[in-house]
Protein backbone atom coordinates (compact mmCIF):
# COMPACT_ATOMS: atom_id res chain seq x y z
CA UNK A 1 0.00 0.00 0.00
CA UNK A 2 1.18 3.53 -0.94
CA UNK A 3 2.88 5.61 1.90
CA UNK A 4 -0.26 8.25 2.13
CA UNK A 5 -0.46 11.31 4.32
CA UNK A 6 -2.81 10.90 7.58
CA UNK A 7 -5.32 14.19 7.43
CA UNK A 8 -7.59 14.32 10.13
CA UNK A 9 -10.90 15.53 9.82
CA UNK A 10 -10.27 19.37 9.45
CA UNK A 11 -12.11 21.62 11.73
CA UNK A 12 -13.86 24.80 10.03
CA UNK A 13 -16.10 27.13 11.53
CA UNK A 14 -19.95 25.84 11.73
CA UNK A 15 -19.07 22.17 11.93
CA UNK A 16 -20.36 20.05 14.43
CA UNK A 17 -17.87 19.28 17.39
CA UNK A 18 -15.54 16.85 16.99
CA UNK A 19 -15.84 13.72 18.84
CA UNK A 20 -14.33 10.25 19.11
CA UNK A 21 -15.53 7.12 20.43
CA UNK A 22 -13.45 4.30 21.54
CA UNK A 23 -10.12 5.83 20.65
CA UNK A 24 -7.46 3.42 19.55
CA UNK A 25 -4.70 5.45 21.87
CA UNK A 26 -3.66 3.77 25.21
CA UNK A 27 -2.20 5.68 27.71
CA UNK A 28 0.75 4.19 30.02
CA UNK A 29 1.47 5.41 33.27
CA UNK A 30 5.35 5.35 34.52
CA UNK A 31 7.49 5.77 37.46
CA UNK A 32 9.00 9.21 37.23
CA UNK A 33 12.88 9.27 36.78
CA UNK A 34 13.43 12.43 38.67
CA UNK A 35 11.16 13.84 41.66
CA UNK A 36 8.07 15.31 40.80
CA UNK A 37 5.35 17.60 42.83
CA UNK A 38 3.24 15.69 44.62
CA UNK A 39 0.10 16.60 42.26
CA UNK A 40 2.10 15.26 39.20
CA UNK A 41 1.60 11.61 37.17
CA UNK A 42 3.74 10.97 34.38
CA UNK A 43 2.01 9.22 31.01
CA UNK A 44 3.31 7.51 27.83
CA UNK A 45 1.35 8.49 25.36
CA UNK A 46 0.92 7.95 21.61
CA UNK A 47 2.54 10.58 19.13
CA UNK A 48 -0.50 12.18 17.51
CA UNK A 49 -2.25 12.42 20.99
CA UNK A 50 -2.36 16.20 22.35
CA UNK A 51 -2.91 17.77 25.12
CA UNK A 52 -6.37 18.27 24.79
CA UNK A 53 -6.70 15.25 23.80
CA UNK A 54 -4.49 13.65 27.15
CA UNK A 55 -7.23 15.94 29.43
CA UNK A 56 -10.52 14.98 27.79
CA UNK A 57 -8.96 11.24 28.04
CA UNK A 58 -8.56 11.36 31.50
CA UNK A 59 -11.66 12.91 32.28
CA UNK A 60 -14.02 11.47 30.68
CA UNK A 61 -13.10 7.59 30.85
CA UNK A 62 -11.65 7.38 33.68
CA UNK A 63 -12.83 10.48 35.28
CA UNK A 64 -9.41 12.22 36.80
CA UNK A 65 -10.24 15.82 37.17
CA UNK A 66 -6.92 17.70 35.36
CA UNK A 67 -5.59 20.65 36.00
CA UNK A 68 -2.66 21.59 33.40
CA UNK A 69 -0.63 18.93 31.32
CA UNK A 70 2.24 19.47 29.80
CA UNK A 71 3.74 17.39 26.83
CA UNK A 72 7.35 16.42 25.07
CA UNK A 73 8.58 14.27 22.57
CA UNK A 74 11.14 12.06 23.87
CA UNK A 75 14.21 11.15 21.15
CA UNK A 76 14.99 7.09 21.07
CA UNK A 77 18.62 7.12 20.34
CA UNK A 78 19.88 5.40 17.06
CA UNK A 79 23.27 5.02 18.17
CA UNK A 80 23.27 1.30 19.15
CA UNK A 81 24.41 -1.27 16.44
CA UNK A 82 24.07 -4.41 16.11
CA UNK A 83 25.75 -7.44 14.98
CA UNK A 84 25.93 -6.56 11.89
CA UNK A 85 26.96 -3.19 12.57
CA UNK A 86 23.78 -2.26 11.38
CA UNK A 87 21.74 1.37 13.29
CA UNK A 88 19.12 -0.26 15.59
CA UNK A 89 16.86 2.83 16.33
CA UNK A 90 15.06 3.08 19.70
CA UNK A 91 11.46 4.00 19.25
CA UNK A 92 10.60 7.82 20.10
CA UNK A 93 7.82 8.58 22.55
CA UNK A 94 5.83 11.72 24.04
CA UNK A 95 5.71 11.41 27.52
CA UNK A 96 2.75 13.83 29.09
CA UNK A 97 3.23 15.29 32.57
CA UNK A 98 -0.19 16.03 34.40
CA UNK A 99 -0.96 18.44 36.90
CA UNK A 100 -4.50 17.16 38.61
CA UNK A 101 -7.00 19.86 39.98
CA UNK A 102 -8.77 20.14 43.10
CA UNK A 103 -5.69 19.91 45.26
CA UNK A 104 -5.43 16.25 44.97
CA UNK A 105 -2.07 14.20 45.26
CA UNK A 106 -0.90 11.10 43.57
CA UNK A 107 2.49 9.27 44.57
CA UNK A 108 3.42 5.77 42.35
CA UNK A 109 2.81 3.10 43.77
CA UNK A 110 5.86 -0.05 44.63
CA UNK A 111 4.85 -2.17 42.40
CA UNK A 112 7.73 -4.56 43.25
CA UNK A 113 7.30 -5.03 47.84
CA UNK A 114 10.40 -6.54 49.19
CA UNK A 115 8.70 -10.07 50.71
CA UNK A 116 10.12 -12.04 53.52
CA UNK A 117 9.63 -15.37 52.10
CA UNK A 118 10.13 -17.94 54.98
CA UNK A 119 10.94 -21.36 53.73
CA UNK A 120 8.47 -23.97 54.62
CA UNK A 121 9.32 -26.48 57.78
CA UNK A 122 10.99 -29.96 56.67
CA UNK A 123 11.72 -28.47 52.99
CA UNK A 124 15.50 -28.28 51.42
CA UNK A 125 15.60 -24.92 50.80
CA UNK A 126 15.53 -24.27 54.87
CA UNK A 127 18.15 -26.98 55.44
CA UNK A 128 20.53 -24.97 53.19
CA UNK A 129 19.40 -21.71 54.46
CA UNK A 130 20.25 -23.36 57.88
CA UNK A 131 23.61 -24.92 56.35
CA UNK A 132 24.70 -21.61 54.75
CA UNK A 133 24.46 -19.72 58.40
CA UNK A 134 26.49 -22.37 60.40
CA UNK A 135 29.08 -22.23 58.08
CA UNK A 136 29.00 -18.18 58.24
CA UNK A 137 28.77 -18.64 61.70
CA UNK A 138 32.08 -20.95 61.29
CA UNK A 139 34.10 -18.12 59.37
CA UNK A 140 33.41 -15.35 61.97
CA UNK A 141 36.39 -14.65 64.84
CA UNK A 142 35.82 -15.80 68.37
CA UNK A 143 33.83 -12.87 69.82
CA UNK A 144 35.75 -12.95 73.12
CA UNK A 145 38.87 -11.51 71.75
CA UNK A 146 36.60 -8.45 71.35
CA UNK A 147 37.60 -7.67 67.77
CA UNK A 148 41.58 -8.40 67.66
CA UNK A 149 42.90 -10.47 65.19
CA UNK A 150 44.69 -13.49 65.57
CA UNK A 151 47.65 -12.02 64.39
CA UNK A 152 48.41 -10.60 67.73
CA UNK A 153 49.14 -13.69 69.34
CA UNK A 154 47.65 -14.73 72.80
CA UNK B 1 85.76 36.32 86.04
CA UNK B 2 86.26 38.31 88.79
CA UNK B 3 90.17 38.00 87.61
CA UNK B 4 88.69 40.30 84.54
CA UNK B 5 87.07 42.38 86.12
CA UNK B 6 88.84 45.55 86.93
CA UNK B 7 87.43 46.62 90.30
CA UNK B 8 88.74 49.45 92.73
CA UNK B 9 90.99 49.47 95.14
CA UNK B 10 87.75 50.70 97.23
CA UNK B 11 85.01 48.13 96.76
CA UNK B 12 81.63 50.20 97.85
CA UNK B 13 79.17 47.57 99.62
CA UNK B 14 76.81 49.26 98.33
CA UNK B 15 76.54 50.01 94.76
CA UNK B 16 75.11 52.82 93.43
CA UNK B 17 72.16 51.29 91.17
CA UNK B 18 72.10 51.79 87.76
CA UNK B 19 76.01 52.47 87.21
CA UNK B 20 76.13 51.96 83.17
CA UNK B 21 73.38 54.12 81.61
CA UNK B 22 73.40 51.64 78.83
CA UNK B 23 72.24 48.62 80.40
CA UNK B 24 69.03 50.60 81.95
CA UNK B 25 66.07 51.06 79.79
CA UNK B 26 65.89 54.89 79.65
CA UNK B 27 63.05 54.85 76.88
CA UNK B 28 60.09 53.01 77.22
CA UNK B 29 59.63 49.20 75.83
CA UNK B 30 59.59 48.54 72.82
CA UNK B 31 56.44 47.28 71.79
CA UNK B 32 55.89 44.20 70.34
CA UNK B 33 56.53 44.11 66.10
CA UNK B 34 52.99 44.69 64.32
CA UNK B 35 53.46 41.80 61.71
CA UNK B 36 50.69 42.36 59.27
CA UNK B 37 47.00 39.84 59.50
CA UNK B 38 47.73 36.11 58.43
CA UNK B 39 45.24 35.55 55.94
CA UNK B 40 44.85 32.87 53.26
CA UNK B 41 46.36 33.67 50.01
CA UNK B 42 44.17 35.56 47.38
CA UNK B 43 45.66 33.61 44.14
CA UNK B 44 46.34 30.12 45.10
CA UNK B 45 44.22 27.21 44.30
CA UNK B 46 42.84 26.01 47.38
CA UNK B 47 39.61 26.66 49.06
CA UNK B 48 40.54 29.35 51.00
CA UNK B 49 42.17 31.25 48.31
CA UNK B 50 38.58 31.62 46.68
CA UNK B 51 36.58 32.24 49.99
CA UNK B 52 39.08 35.24 50.57
CA UNK B 53 38.35 36.55 46.63
CA UNK B 54 34.41 36.29 47.77
CA UNK B 55 34.95 37.94 51.29
CA UNK B 56 36.96 40.56 49.62
CA UNK B 57 34.74 41.22 46.69
CA UNK B 58 31.61 41.61 49.20
CA UNK B 59 33.83 44.37 51.08
CA UNK B 60 34.32 45.93 48.10
CA UNK B 61 30.65 46.10 47.53
CA UNK B 62 29.83 46.77 51.48
CA UNK B 63 32.00 49.88 51.12
CA UNK B 64 31.29 51.50 47.82
CA UNK B 65 28.27 53.80 46.73
CA UNK B 66 24.54 52.71 46.00
CA UNK B 67 25.22 53.12 42.01
CA UNK B 68 28.18 51.04 41.87
CA UNK B 69 26.75 48.81 44.02
CA UNK B 70 23.75 48.35 41.72
CA UNK B 71 26.22 47.29 39.08
CA UNK B 72 28.72 45.26 40.55
CA UNK B 73 25.47 43.19 41.62
CA UNK B 74 24.05 43.03 38.31
CA UNK B 75 27.19 42.83 36.07
CA UNK B 76 27.83 39.42 35.66
CA UNK B 77 24.92 38.09 33.15
CA UNK B 78 24.02 33.84 34.20
CA UNK B 79 20.96 31.83 33.05
CA UNK B 80 18.46 32.48 35.70
CA UNK B 81 14.98 31.76 35.97
CA UNK B 82 12.45 34.03 35.05
CA UNK B 83 9.77 34.76 37.54
CA UNK B 84 6.83 35.68 35.87
CA UNK B 85 4.31 37.96 38.39
CA UNK B 86 1.30 36.64 36.47
CA UNK B 87 1.54 33.11 35.96
CA UNK B 88 -0.04 30.11 34.31
CA UNK B 89 1.53 27.89 36.53
CA UNK B 90 -0.96 26.12 38.95
CA UNK B 91 -0.10 26.68 43.10
CA UNK B 92 2.10 29.41 41.61
CA UNK B 93 1.73 30.96 45.09
CA UNK B 94 3.53 28.34 47.27
CA UNK B 95 6.76 28.62 45.10
CA UNK B 96 6.71 32.25 45.27
CA UNK B 97 6.31 31.95 48.61
CA UNK B 98 9.30 29.31 49.27
CA UNK B 99 11.51 32.21 46.34
CA UNK B 100 10.84 34.85 48.48
CA UNK B 101 10.56 33.94 51.91
CA UNK B 102 7.14 35.24 52.24
CA UNK B 103 4.52 34.21 54.74
CA UNK B 104 0.72 34.78 53.43
CA UNK B 105 -1.50 36.22 55.97
CA UNK B 106 -5.27 36.32 54.99
CA UNK B 107 -6.90 39.51 56.14
CA UNK B 108 -5.34 42.64 55.90
CA UNK B 109 -2.90 44.63 58.69
CA UNK B 110 -4.55 45.80 61.82
CA UNK B 111 -4.24 49.32 60.78
CA UNK B 112 -7.15 48.36 57.82
CA UNK B 113 -9.07 46.77 59.64
CA UNK B 114 -9.32 48.91 62.81
CA UNK B 115 -10.89 51.76 61.53
CA UNK B 116 -13.26 50.03 59.46
CA UNK B 117 -13.76 52.50 56.84
CA UNK B 118 -15.67 54.39 59.04
CA UNK B 119 -16.19 58.11 57.78
CA UNK B 120 -17.43 60.92 60.33
CA UNK B 121 -21.86 60.83 60.70
CA UNK B 122 -22.12 57.67 57.83
CA UNK B 123 -24.02 54.56 59.79
CA UNK B 124 -22.70 51.54 59.36
CA UNK B 125 -23.92 47.86 60.19
CA UNK B 126 -24.55 47.01 63.98
CA UNK B 127 -22.27 45.14 65.18
CA UNK B 128 -19.90 48.44 65.23
CA UNK B 129 -19.79 48.08 69.28
CA UNK B 130 -17.14 45.23 68.76
CA UNK B 131 -15.28 47.29 66.30
CA UNK B 132 -12.87 50.31 67.18
CA UNK B 133 -13.68 53.16 65.33
CA UNK B 134 -11.99 55.59 64.30
CA UNK B 135 -12.49 57.74 61.97
CA UNK B 136 -11.20 58.42 58.74
CA UNK B 137 -9.58 61.64 58.13
CA UNK B 138 -12.35 62.69 55.04
CA UNK B 139 -15.33 63.53 55.86
CA UNK B 140 -18.92 62.57 54.75
CA UNK B 141 -19.12 65.48 51.60
CA UNK B 142 -15.64 64.60 50.08
CA UNK B 143 -17.03 60.74 50.33
CA UNK B 144 -19.80 61.24 48.40
CA UNK B 145 -17.96 63.37 46.30
CA UNK B 146 -15.50 60.63 45.71
CA UNK B 147 -18.31 58.05 45.13
CA UNK B 148 -20.10 59.97 42.31
CA UNK B 149 -16.37 60.18 40.74
CA UNK B 150 -16.01 56.42 41.20
CA UNK B 151 -19.72 56.05 39.53
CA UNK B 152 -18.75 58.87 36.79
CA UNK B 153 -15.22 56.97 36.13
CA UNK B 154 -17.32 53.45 35.36
CA UNK B 155 -20.41 55.02 33.40
CA UNK B 156 -17.69 57.09 31.22
CA UNK B 157 -15.82 53.23 30.16
CA UNK B 158 -18.58 51.45 30.11
CA UNK B 159 -21.85 53.28 29.26
CA UNK B 160 -21.14 56.81 27.36
CA UNK B 161 -18.59 55.37 24.97
CA UNK B 162 -19.75 53.72 22.47
CA UNK B 163 -17.55 51.11 22.20
CA UNK B 164 -17.07 48.63 18.92
CA UNK B 165 -16.90 44.79 19.72
CA UNK B 166 -13.08 44.02 20.99
CA UNK B 167 -10.55 42.13 19.96
CA UNK B 168 -10.25 38.55 21.12
CA UNK B 169 -8.06 38.24 23.92
CA UNK B 170 -8.05 42.19 24.03
CA UNK B 171 -11.16 43.29 26.37
CA UNK B 172 -8.96 44.26 29.56
CA UNK B 173 -6.52 45.64 27.62
CA UNK B 174 -8.69 47.76 25.75
CA UNK B 175 -11.60 48.64 28.07
CA UNK B 176 -10.66 47.42 31.80
CA UNK B 177 -6.89 49.12 31.62
CA UNK B 178 -8.45 53.40 30.74
CA UNK B 179 -10.80 52.70 33.28
CA UNK B 180 -8.46 51.54 36.11
CA UNK B 181 -5.96 54.18 35.20
CA UNK B 182 -9.10 57.39 35.14
CA UNK B 183 -9.68 55.69 38.21
CA UNK B 184 -6.58 56.19 39.69
CA UNK B 185 -5.15 59.55 37.83
CA UNK B 186 -8.80 60.42 39.77
CA UNK B 187 -8.54 59.29 42.55
CA UNK B 188 -5.34 60.55 43.33
CA UNK B 189 -6.05 64.16 42.74
CA UNK B 190 -9.00 64.34 44.94
CA UNK B 191 -7.49 62.84 47.71
CA UNK B 192 -4.59 64.66 47.66
CA UNK B 193 -6.12 67.70 49.99
CA UNK B 194 -6.41 65.36 52.27
CA UNK B 195 -3.17 63.31 52.01
CA UNK B 196 -0.46 65.66 51.98
CA UNK B 197 2.34 62.75 50.31
CA UNK B 198 0.15 62.93 46.95
CA UNK B 199 0.67 66.06 46.45
CA UNK B 200 4.32 65.64 45.99
CA UNK B 201 3.98 61.86 44.78
CA UNK B 202 4.95 60.46 40.87
CA UNK B 203 1.67 58.80 39.26
CA UNK B 204 3.57 55.96 36.91
CA UNK B 205 1.63 54.69 34.25
CA UNK B 206 2.73 51.24 32.15
CA UNK B 207 5.85 51.74 34.55
CA UNK B 208 8.35 48.43 34.45
CA UNK B 209 9.81 46.98 37.75
CA UNK B 210 12.75 44.94 37.92
CA UNK B 211 14.37 43.06 40.55
CA UNK B 212 17.19 40.49 40.50
CA UNK B 213 17.94 38.01 43.30
CA UNK B 214 19.92 34.62 44.36
CA UNK B 215 18.38 32.09 46.27
CA UNK B 216 19.25 28.17 47.25
CA UNK B 217 21.85 26.52 45.97
CA UNK B 218 21.74 23.64 42.75
CA UNK B 219 24.51 21.02 42.17
CA UNK B 220 25.46 21.83 38.47
CA UNK B 221 24.63 18.49 36.76
CA UNK B 222 26.84 18.70 33.11
CA UNK B 223 29.35 20.82 32.16
CA UNK B 224 33.05 21.11 33.20
CA UNK B 225 31.84 22.40 36.02
CA UNK B 226 29.58 19.41 37.54
CA UNK B 227 29.79 18.50 40.64
CA UNK B 228 30.09 21.91 42.13
CA UNK B 229 27.21 24.22 43.66
CA UNK B 230 25.83 27.05 41.84
CA UNK B 231 23.74 29.49 43.72
CA UNK B 232 20.01 29.75 42.06
CA UNK B 233 19.62 33.07 39.98
CA UNK B 234 15.83 34.87 39.66
CA UNK B 235 14.65 38.12 37.90
CA UNK B 236 11.30 39.54 37.93
CA UNK B 237 10.41 41.58 34.94
CA UNK B 238 7.25 42.97 36.02
CA UNK B 239 4.36 45.73 33.99
CA UNK B 240 1.85 47.01 36.68
CA UNK B 241 -0.99 49.39 34.99
CA UNK B 242 0.01 52.31 37.61
CA UNK B 243 1.63 52.91 40.26
CA UNK B 244 2.15 56.06 43.07
CA UNK B 245 5.94 56.14 44.06
CA UNK B 246 6.35 58.98 47.42
CA UNK B 247 9.00 60.95 49.06
CA UNK B 248 8.91 59.24 52.04
CA UNK B 249 8.91 56.09 53.41
CA UNK B 250 5.49 53.73 54.23
CA UNK B 251 5.18 53.05 58.22
CA UNK B 252 5.10 49.53 58.82
CA UNK B 253 2.39 47.37 59.57
CA UNK B 254 3.74 45.49 62.43
CA UNK B 255 7.39 45.00 63.80
CA UNK B 256 10.25 42.87 62.22
CA UNK B 257 9.69 40.89 65.01
CA UNK B 258 6.37 39.90 64.82
CA UNK B 259 7.48 38.19 61.21
CA UNK B 260 9.85 35.32 62.78
CA UNK B 261 6.84 33.21 63.93
CA UNK B 262 5.31 33.10 60.46
CA UNK B 263 5.68 29.86 58.17
CA UNK B 264 6.94 29.78 54.92
CA UNK B 265 6.73 27.07 52.50
CA UNK B 266 9.43 25.00 52.09
CA UNK B 267 9.71 23.14 48.80
CA UNK B 268 12.37 21.51 47.93
CA UNK B 269 12.34 20.15 44.13
CA UNK B 270 13.81 22.75 41.62
CA UNK B 271 12.15 25.09 40.50
CA UNK B 272 12.11 24.61 36.59
CA UNK B 273 9.61 21.89 37.76
CA UNK B 274 6.87 24.54 38.27
CA UNK B 275 7.47 25.32 35.50
CA UNK B 276 9.56 28.03 35.25
CA UNK B 277 12.45 28.79 32.71
CA UNK B 278 15.89 29.99 32.89
CA UNK B 279 17.21 32.53 30.43
CA UNK B 280 20.34 34.43 30.15
CA UNK B 281 19.87 38.46 29.95
CA UNK B 282 20.46 41.50 31.81
CA UNK B 283 19.91 41.86 35.16
CA UNK B 284 17.65 45.20 36.10
CA UNK B 285 16.90 46.41 39.37
CA UNK B 286 14.53 49.39 38.42
CA UNK B 287 11.63 50.40 40.94
CA UNK B 288 10.28 52.64 38.08
CA UNK B 289 12.12 55.62 38.37
CA UNK B 290 16.12 55.63 38.27
CA UNK B 291 18.21 56.42 41.49
CA UNK B 292 18.15 59.93 41.83
CA UNK B 293 14.67 60.49 41.83
CA UNK B 294 13.52 61.65 44.79
CA UNK B 295 9.93 59.60 44.68
CA UNK B 296 12.17 56.53 45.48
CA UNK B 297 10.04 55.00 48.30
CA UNK B 298 6.65 52.94 47.24
CA UNK B 299 2.87 53.46 48.18
CA UNK B 300 0.43 51.44 45.71
CA UNK B 301 0.56 49.88 42.69
CA UNK B 302 -2.50 48.94 40.14
CA UNK B 303 -2.26 45.28 38.58
CA UNK B 304 -5.27 44.36 35.96
CA UNK B 305 -5.33 41.11 35.71
CA UNK B 306 -5.02 39.35 32.16
CA UNK B 307 -7.60 37.51 29.71
CA UNK B 308 -6.25 34.17 30.03
CA UNK B 309 -7.77 34.72 33.89
CA UNK B 310 -11.07 36.31 33.79
CA UNK B 311 -12.96 34.41 35.94
CA UNK B 312 -15.90 33.10 33.26
CA UNK B 313 -12.97 31.77 31.93
CA UNK B 314 -11.52 29.64 34.61
CA UNK B 315 -14.97 28.76 36.05
CA UNK B 316 -16.02 27.07 32.51
CA UNK B 317 -12.75 25.02 32.48
CA UNK B 318 -12.85 24.08 36.56
CA UNK B 319 -10.25 25.58 37.80
CA UNK B 320 -12.04 28.56 40.01
CA UNK B 321 -9.93 27.84 43.23
CA UNK B 322 -6.47 28.94 40.82
CA UNK B 323 -8.17 32.26 40.56
CA UNK B 324 -7.18 33.29 43.92
CA UNK B 325 -4.06 31.92 43.72
CA UNK B 326 -3.07 33.22 40.44
CA UNK B 327 -3.62 36.81 42.19
CA UNK B 328 -1.96 36.06 45.45
CA UNK B 329 1.06 35.11 43.22
CA UNK B 330 0.69 38.29 40.98
CA UNK B 331 1.00 40.63 44.25
CA UNK B 332 3.78 38.63 45.84
CA UNK B 333 5.86 38.91 42.95
CA UNK B 334 5.00 42.15 42.12
CA UNK B 335 5.26 43.31 45.53
CA UNK B 336 8.50 41.25 46.34
CA UNK B 337 10.05 42.91 43.24
CA UNK B 338 8.86 46.60 44.13
CA UNK B 339 9.96 46.53 47.77
CA UNK B 340 13.41 44.82 46.72
CA UNK B 341 14.28 47.38 44.23
CA UNK B 342 13.23 50.29 46.90
CA UNK B 343 15.41 48.57 49.43
CA UNK B 344 18.20 48.24 46.76
CA UNK B 345 18.16 51.64 45.93
CA UNK B 346 18.65 52.92 49.67
CA UNK B 347 22.17 50.42 49.19
CA UNK B 348 20.61 47.11 50.85
CA UNK B 349 21.75 43.93 49.80
CA UNK B 350 22.27 40.57 50.99
CA UNK B 351 24.85 41.05 52.88
CA UNK B 352 23.21 43.89 54.19
CA UNK B 353 20.28 43.06 55.38
CA UNK B 354 17.79 46.31 55.80
CA UNK B 355 17.53 48.09 59.03
CA UNK B 356 13.89 49.02 58.59
CA UNK B 357 10.97 47.39 56.99
CA UNK B 358 9.95 48.15 53.58
CA UNK B 359 5.97 48.77 53.06
CA UNK B 360 3.99 48.69 50.21
CA UNK B 361 0.49 48.16 48.87
CA UNK B 362 -0.93 47.17 45.65
CA UNK B 363 -4.90 46.54 44.54
CA UNK B 364 -5.62 43.73 41.55
CA UNK B 365 -8.66 44.02 39.36
CA UNK B 366 -10.21 42.87 36.42
CA UNK B 367 -12.97 45.56 36.35
CA UNK B 368 -15.70 44.06 38.44
CA UNK B 369 -13.20 42.09 41.61
CA UNK B 370 -10.80 43.95 43.68
CA UNK B 371 -7.86 42.44 45.59
CA UNK B 372 -6.05 44.59 48.05
CA UNK B 373 -2.86 43.24 49.49
CA UNK B 374 -0.29 44.70 51.54
CA UNK B 375 3.62 43.78 51.79
CA UNK B 376 6.12 44.12 54.52
CA UNK B 377 9.92 43.54 52.80
CA UNK B 378 11.65 42.56 56.33
CA UNK B 379 14.77 40.89 54.60
CA UNK B 380 16.54 41.06 51.29
CA UNK B 381 19.04 38.38 52.89
CA UNK B 382 17.89 35.65 51.06
CA UNK B 383 21.54 33.63 49.62
CA UNK B 384 22.44 30.59 50.94
CA UNK B 385 25.03 32.23 53.30
CA UNK B 386 23.59 34.71 54.65
CA UNK B 387 19.83 33.25 55.29
CA UNK B 388 21.16 30.30 57.50
CA UNK B 389 20.52 31.92 60.68
CA UNK B 390 17.92 34.39 59.17
CA UNK B 391 14.95 34.24 61.48
CA UNK B 392 13.44 37.10 59.72
CA UNK B 393 10.49 36.59 56.51
CA UNK B 394 8.76 38.93 54.64
CA UNK B 395 4.79 39.05 55.17
CA UNK B 396 2.18 39.58 52.56
CA UNK B 397 -1.26 40.57 53.80
CA UNK B 398 -4.34 39.96 50.69
CA UNK B 399 -8.08 40.08 50.68
CA UNK B 400 -10.22 37.91 48.77
CA UNK B 401 -12.07 39.53 45.83
CA UNK B 402 -14.47 42.23 46.47
CA UNK B 403 -16.99 43.46 44.20
CA UNK B 404 -17.07 46.40 42.83
CA UNK B 405 -20.35 47.12 41.39
CA UNK B 406 -22.92 44.20 39.56
CA UNK B 407 -23.67 45.69 36.17
CA UNK B 408 -24.18 48.91 34.57
CA UNK B 409 -27.50 49.19 33.23
CA UNK B 410 -29.23 52.17 31.09
CA UNK B 411 -26.86 54.89 32.45
CA UNK B 412 -26.76 53.72 36.51
CA UNK B 413 -24.87 51.70 38.04
CA UNK B 414 -26.09 49.30 39.88
CA UNK B 415 -24.63 47.77 43.05
CA UNK B 416 -21.99 49.99 43.79
CA UNK B 417 -19.95 49.02 46.87
CA UNK B 418 -19.37 51.29 49.33
CA UNK B 419 -16.60 48.90 51.46
CA UNK B 420 -15.02 48.59 48.71
CA UNK B 421 -14.41 52.22 48.11
CA UNK B 422 -13.84 53.19 51.17
CA UNK B 423 -10.78 50.87 51.64
CA UNK B 424 -9.56 51.93 48.06
CA UNK B 425 -9.89 55.35 49.87
CA UNK B 426 -7.80 53.99 52.88
CA UNK B 427 -5.27 52.49 51.04
CA UNK B 428 -4.26 55.80 49.35
CA UNK B 429 -4.80 58.12 52.50
CA UNK B 430 -2.04 55.91 53.65
CA UNK B 431 0.58 57.96 55.12
CA UNK B 432 3.01 58.28 57.80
Amino acid sequence: MPVTRLLYPLYQLGNPQLRIFRPKWFLTMVRPGTELPPDTAQFRVPMEMTKYDIKNYLENIYNVPVGAVRTRIQYGSNKKRNHLNQKVKKPDYKVAYVQLAQGQVFTFPDIFPEKESKPEEGSVEEMQNNFMEDEKQRQKPDPRRGGVTEWFGL
Amino acid sequence: MAARTRLPLLFPKNLPPFRHRKLVHTEVAVKEPQYPPIVPSRTAKSKSALLRQVQEHVQKICASPVEEKLSLITRIQRKKFMVYPQTFARNADRWYQHFTKTAYIPGLPEKFTQAPLKTTGVDQSPPAAARTTTALEIDDDAFRDIRSLVTRVILQEHWHINQRKTFLFREQEMVVGPFLRNLVTELTHSLSRFNPLLRLCSLDINPQVNFYWRRGQRIIPKGHRKGRQEPIRFQIDDKPNSQIRITQQLPQFTPMEASYAAEVPEITLAPNLMPMFRRQYDNNIFTGAKLPDPACYGHTQFHLVPDQYQRDRMARRQQSDQVEVFLRANALASLFAWTGAQAMYQGFWTFEDVTRPFASQAVITDGHFFSFFCYQLNTVALSVETDANNPRKNLLWGTESLRLYDNVQDGEVVGLNDDVIKLLVSFLMNQP
